[in-house]
């Protein structure tokens, strides 16, 4: 049961995870066609991710491409551009696979893999699915001014975005 | 009553009881109390929302979504240490500038507007980012003061929404001008 908690805890206490699991969760929201569909697929992908980190062990660039997730995620709230549902879906297996990979490297023995992915995956639906059900509330309001606080709440994601990747600079290219 | 259903957005603020866990919690309450804690900062910030709340649509929505974006361009400036001249004097006179346009009800073209406010926000952004290598955790920090500056701006917005009134908006104008006179003691204490 401990690794249970341990797979949910993982992406929950890491802003970084967790900045990008609400994005996803905005993004679907405000694409309401998409949501049920790409919920499904980031638990999936974050199972599938966690996974194979399992048998990968290390992808060189995963952390940076998960601070990207943010920024791009952000951005595309912003920017309210109309999207697809399945580009939707897409992005949300991409950064499923990219965040699962990043939170399955913690799952080390004697941490069992199951249910730690089991609670790695119920993270995402929390997270994931209280972003997509508040902001659709939100948008079904019809209310022009909290349109532009969904818009807002992008581009503040967007810009620690930015700002952990200007923070991690040296870090990433010495 | 459904409203309750977003009480738990402020979930992750359990976070900050959570003492001597270290970095998140020291990172994000840095973050969020660094535009706070500079009263230079804040009067710049609510000037922005309240002049976006005079000028109306579309700059009422543009300056809040794009000021984020180019403040952390600003912020990536100084996280990396690229000096800019004159930091704390571009601040001050953010907030004498912004708080004239409020005070004098200034309409310039919406290009001119964005462009005014994006230089501003070059200069908080440095400031706040400059700041940003030495916390803990710089994505707890990066979000406690996009937040914190967002939410400035909310207050800033909020009280433009006086506008409607003729009493109101003369207020907000009134207050502009304290806005404008405060960058004034800032900008006359940094030059001397």
């Amino acid at each position: 049961m401990a690794d249970f908690y341990a797979g949910l805890l993982h992406p929950l206490t890491a802003p970084e995870h967790l900045l990008a699991f609400i994005a996803l969760g905005v993004l679907l929201g405000r694409h309401r066609a998409s949501a049920e569909a790409g919920l499904i697929a980031f638990m999936a992908a974050l199972v599938a991710g966690g996974a194979l980190a399992l048998w990968l062990k290390h992808v060189p660039g995963l952390d940076l491409f998960n601070v990207l997730s943010i920024l791009g995620l952000g951005a595309l709230i912003a920017a309210d551009l109309p999207l697809n549902a399945s580009v939707c879906v897409a992005l949300a297996l991409l950064f499923g696979l990219s965040h699962g990979f990043a939170n399955g490297v913690a799952a080390v023995p004697p941490i069992r893999a199951l249910p730690y992915l089991g609670g790695l995956a119920i993270a995402g639906l929390f997270v994931g699915g209280y972003g997509w059900v508040s902001v659709d509330y939100l948008l079904q309001r019809n209310l022009g001014w909290l349109r532009i606080a969904v818009r807002v709440a992008g581009s503040w994601l967007a810009a620690i975005g930015i700002l952990v990747l200007a923070g991690s600079w040296k870090q990433l290219f010495g | 009553m459904r409203w309750l259903a977003f009480a738990w957005w402020f979930v992750p603020a359990l976070a900050l009881a959570h003492d001597g866990q270290g970095d998140i919690q020291g990172g994000l309450l840095a973050g969020l109390a660094h535009p706070i804690l500079g009263v230079d900062h804040v009067i710049a910030m609510v000037a922005v929302g309240m002049w976006g709340a005079q000028l109306g649509a579309p700059a009422i929505w543009l300056l809040p979504v794009t000021f984020p974006l180019v403040m952390a361009m600003g912020g990536v400036l100084g996280a990396m240490g690229v000096p800019v001249p004159g930091i704390e004097i571009g601040i001050a006179l953010s907030a004498v500038a912004l708080g004239a346009m409020v005070a004098l009800a200034l309409r310039p073209p919406l290009w001119a507007a964005a462009l005014l406010v994006a230089v501003f926000a070059v200069f908080h952004g440095h400031a706040h980012g400059a700041e940003l290598p030495e916390s803990a955790n710089a994505i707890a920090y990066s979000a406690g003061f996009v937040i914190a500056t967002g939410l400035l701006h909310a207050f800033g917005i909020l009280l433009g929404v006086a506008n409607r009134w003729r009493v109101g908006a003369r207020l907000l104008r009134a207050g502009g001008g304290l806005i404008a006179l405060g960058g004034v003691y800032f900008l006359v204490g940094h030059l001397t």
